[in-house]
């Protein structure tokens, strides 16, 4: 019968984005035999980045490319693009490391996907929302007092805004990809990366005028390294490695990123050279604060991932706030 | 009021399909004012190519058709095909209405017209239904009826009743004759079956393969009543002998 | 006859309820012995646990994605019977035209998605222009081959009694291409849908009115598998009730074409 067929097929086709978008079970990336330190058989590694190679991501093409992988050991495989919920992918031993945001990492270990922060890039979130100059916006609150539209993603952070703003005029829809969209509509709000969207909008001739989420209050870790947690409890030498090899590479990359951009700029074509130099610049001082100057780049504290789970445990998007040494290690703690 | 018939006249006319088969070869035939002629021939002889030429539903590569028309803005000619060919979607009415619709004729009108035909084949009572509530043989009265709603002067019927059984054909083969004994028109009838064409038509006209050409053109010496009762008869087996043996002619 | 027609109809329901039912027991039983991970593949009984608590919010969700596919649907319908009518008129316009049909088939949602955003506001309107723009090709398709189709000798009919191309079409060609473009529908039916929540995903809108593409994204998003799982055990429903009009419709409308069935 037709509907038994309809029904198994928008069924199977729907399970089949869900199950996509979240990574089947695969075999595990097997582990090179020989510990880390021993430079004759480097450690083969896998890093799934949540989007395509950006500045966002300089330090980990830098690590590689100056050889700081390599002399720690490790033999890391960058694979942008991760699709969906990167944390899933690690959960299930798809790939060893990957990128995502803190609060992603409060949700997953909710769920039960014992996934861990080791590295976090961005001591202030780059997440922002970009509206055009010309409507003479002052504040992050003028985005939701006045009329017009806000393309966002239903997530932690847009939760936050409209609990803080609350009653507010603006009409909220799907982030449509690209910058079409923004380009066209001089009504439109948009979120966005300081590093990536106003950049290319300014090169597309628009005005974008960004404010930073973190700004309002809300100023979550992000593109933080995670691993799993097994990994890190059963290979602390590996862990400390690679913390130690990212370190390097962030430092290479915000000391010169021209190279590293180069290599980036031939597997991203959507991103012109001077866009690249530019969300260099951008991001330099959301990477390397007054904080990561005093300890190390990549380092985070117990005070910022608990106010992050209160910040959540308010917002209802997770029922219970864990405890931070659950959430992510720091080096001393791993030895 | 019987409708006059139409004279139709072929004057070498000539067929060839898409590449290169000659379906008829240089025919020349006279058909006359209110004559019922029969056209027998073997399969794929011309039979019906000759019958969509007088029609007008094809052009013939060479030669000329003249259709007498007795009243210039009036389309005069139908055409009865092997299937019924009725509307799925429309009533028995409906379907035999169609003709005149077509022609622009308003609706009452046309209603009464369709009746009146569709009671002469004896469908009367099956107005409202629709065409795939009947047989084969009430499908075929329907597109009989709906050839007539028009008072055509020219009636063309390519093997109606080839696919009814013989008892439904017999019927309506009577109820034929009886339409043109009443109305008067010209039909030119194509069958395969000589007893068939030799108890409604007045005239045979047998084909030889293709390209066809005439081979025998007589008068059915047969009285103009024709009951059923006709075909036991040895005049009636004489005369579809003759025909028997102009298609065997024919066939060589 | 009455009691006749409800017994063939719950004849028809039963068999699948009971392969639906004993599905889902099977996958409990599996996801309990496997453990798989809840972000991954929810335990059905926890999903039927959130249809029930969570229904007002999906029904709200289901609510909002029907009237966009409805939207989009009665569009393919009428848009794509109108194509098919204009290519089957004339036999250059058919060869010219119809291969760049088969461009609403392939064109991929996510690269016309903000196009449609801008040009219909985004929300209901450019939802319903991507699940039109997935379903149209085979109604088109469809409707198309129906009206070529024709009976050569009831067109020689209409040709001998003087009709024009007008009434050809409209009185013979476009009714004897009814079953094929009810075919078309049916297919175009659960194209729809996909259709729908995919388009949701990029240009749906949020808040009250958001969709159960919205949801599916959300809830994903946050991990919960459960709800991911809900919303598209609706989405289904909700093909599968379209699919189920187009039926009933096409049964109704073909009526009269077919042998009266034997009880």
């Amino acid at each position: 019968m037709i509907n038994q067929a309809w029904t198994r097929c928008g069924l199977g086709l729907l399970l089949a984005l869900q199950l996509a978008s979240s990574g089947c079970k695969k075999d595990k990336a097997a582990p090179a035999a020989g510990s880390g330190g021993s430079a004759s058989t480097a450690k083969s590694l896998s890093l799934t980045l949540d989007w395509v190679p950006e500045p966002e991501f300089g330090g980990f093409y830098a690590a590689r490319e100056s050889g700081a992988f390599g002399k720690h050991g490790l033999d890391v495989d960058i694979k942008p693009r991760g699709q969906g919920e990167t944390w899933k992918l690690v959960a299930q031993g798809v790939t060893d490391f990957a990128t995502t945001a803190a609060d992603q990492v409060l949700v997953a270990r909710e769920q039960g996907a014992d996934v861990v922060a080791i590295f976090a890039v961005y001591q202030t979130s780059p997440q922002a929302i970009m509206v055009h100059k010309a409507r003479g916006f002052t504040k992050i609150d003028d985005v939701f007092t006045n009329p017009g539209t806000l393309e966002a993603e239903d997530v932690s952070w847009l939760k936050f805004l409209r609990t803080k703003f609350p009653g507010s005029a603006v009409k909220l829809t799907s982030n449509s990809p690209g910058i079409a969209t923004f380009l066209a509509k001089s009504d439109l709000s948009k979120q966005c990366f300081v590093t990536s969207e106003p950049l290319q909008a300014l090169a597309g001739g628009s005005d974008p005028q960004t404010f930073l989420i973190a700004d309002a209050g809300y100023n979550p870790y992000t593109t933080v390294v995670i691993a799993r947690g097994e990994m890190v409890r059963k290979e602390p030498e590996t862990i400390k490695q690679m913390v130690l090899a990212l370190r390097e590479g962030w430092r290479v990359y915000l000391d010169d990123p021209s190279a590293t951009n180069a290599v980036m700029g031939k597997l991203n074509r959507e991103m012109d050279a001077s866009t690249f130099t530019d969300a260099a610049r951008v991001q330099h001082d959301l990477i390397d604060t007054a904080e990561t100057k005093k300890t190390a780049l990549g380092e985070m504290t117990n005070e910022r991932w608990q106010t992050l789970a209160k910040q959540l445990v308010d917002l209802a998007v997770i029922k219970a706030a864990p405890p931070p040494a659950e959430c992510f290690i720091s080096l001393d703690r791993l030895r | 009021m019987p409708t006059p018939g139409s004279s139709v006249t072929l004057r070498g006319v000539r067929q060839v399909f898409p590449g290169g088969v000659v379906a008829v070869e240089s025919m020349d035939l006279d058909v006359a004012a209110g004559e019922f002629l029969a056209i027998l021939g073997p399969s794929g002889s011309g039979k019906s190519t000759l019958l969509r030429i007088i029609a007008g539903l094809d052009r013939p590569t060479a030669g000329d058709v003249t259709v007498q028309r007795p009243d210039a803005g009036r389309f005069d000619i139908a055409y009865v095909f092997q299937d019924a060919h009725l509307l799925p979607w429309r009533t028995v009415l409906s379907n035999a209405a169609l003709p005149l619709e077509l022609q622009g004729v308003d609706r009452a009108r046309r209603r009464e017209i369709a009746t009146e035909a569709l009671v002469k084949v004896g469908l009367g009572d099956a107005l409202g239904r629709y065409p795939a509530q009947l047989s084969g043989g009430m499908r075929m009265r329907v597109s009989l009826a709906r050839a007539m709603v028009t008072s055509p002067t020219l009636l063309l019927l390519d093997e109606p009743f080839a696919a009814l059984d013989e008892i439904t054909r017999q019927l309506l083969d009577e109820q034929l004759r009886e339409l043109w004994l009443s109305r008067g028109m010209t039909v030119v009838f194509v069958t395969h079956s000589t007893s068939e064409a030799v108890f409604l038509a007045e005239r045979t006209v047998v084909l030889s393969k293709r390209p066809a050409r005439i081979i025998s053109d007589r008068p059915v010496d047969l009285p103009a009543k024709r009951i059923g009762e006709l075909r036991a008869t040895a005049d009636f087996a004489r005369e579809t002998r003759h025909v028997y043996d102009a298609l065997e002619r024919g066939e060589a | 006859m009455k009691s006749a027609s409800l017994r063939r109809l719950v004849a028809s329901i039963w068999p699948p309820v009971l392969v639906l039912i004993a599905a889902m027991l099977l996958l409990e039983l599996y996801v309990r012995w496997a453990n798989t991970p809840i972000y991954l593949v929810p335990r059905p009984s926890k999903v039927v646990n959130t249809l029930v608590e969570e229904r007002e919010y999906l029904v709200a969700a289901l609510w909002s994605t029907t009237k966009a596919a409805l939207v989009g649907f009665a569009a393919s319908t009428v848009f794509g019977m109108a194509i098919a009518i204009v290519l089957a008129s004339s036999v250059w316009v058919r060869r010219a035209f119809s291969p760049y049909t088969v461009f609403f088939q392939t064109v991929p949602i996510i690269a016309i998605a903000p196009m449609l955003s801008i040009w219909f506001a985004p929300g209901l309107k450019a939802v319903a222009a991507c699940a039109f723009i997935v379903s149209v090709f085979p109604v088109i398709a469809n409707t198309l081959a129906g009206l070529i189709a024709t009976d050569p000798a009831l067109v020689d009919l209409f040709r001998l009694y003087g009709a024009g191309r007008g009434a050809t079409m409209f009185k013979l060609r476009f009714p004897a291409s009814l079953p094929s473009v009810f075919t078309g529908l049916r297919v175009a039916a659960g194209l729809t849908v996909i259709g729908t929540v995919v388009a949701e995903f990029l240009v749906g809108e949020l808040g009250e009115a958001q969709g159960l593409g919205v949801v599916i994204v959300s809830a994903s998003h946050n991990g919960h598998s459960d709800r991911v799982f809900a919303a598209v055990l609706l989405a289904s429903a909700l093909g599968l009730a379209m699919l189920g009009t187009v039926n009933l419709v096409g049964r109704l409308v073909l009526a009269n074409w077919y042998a009266p069935a034997r009880d």
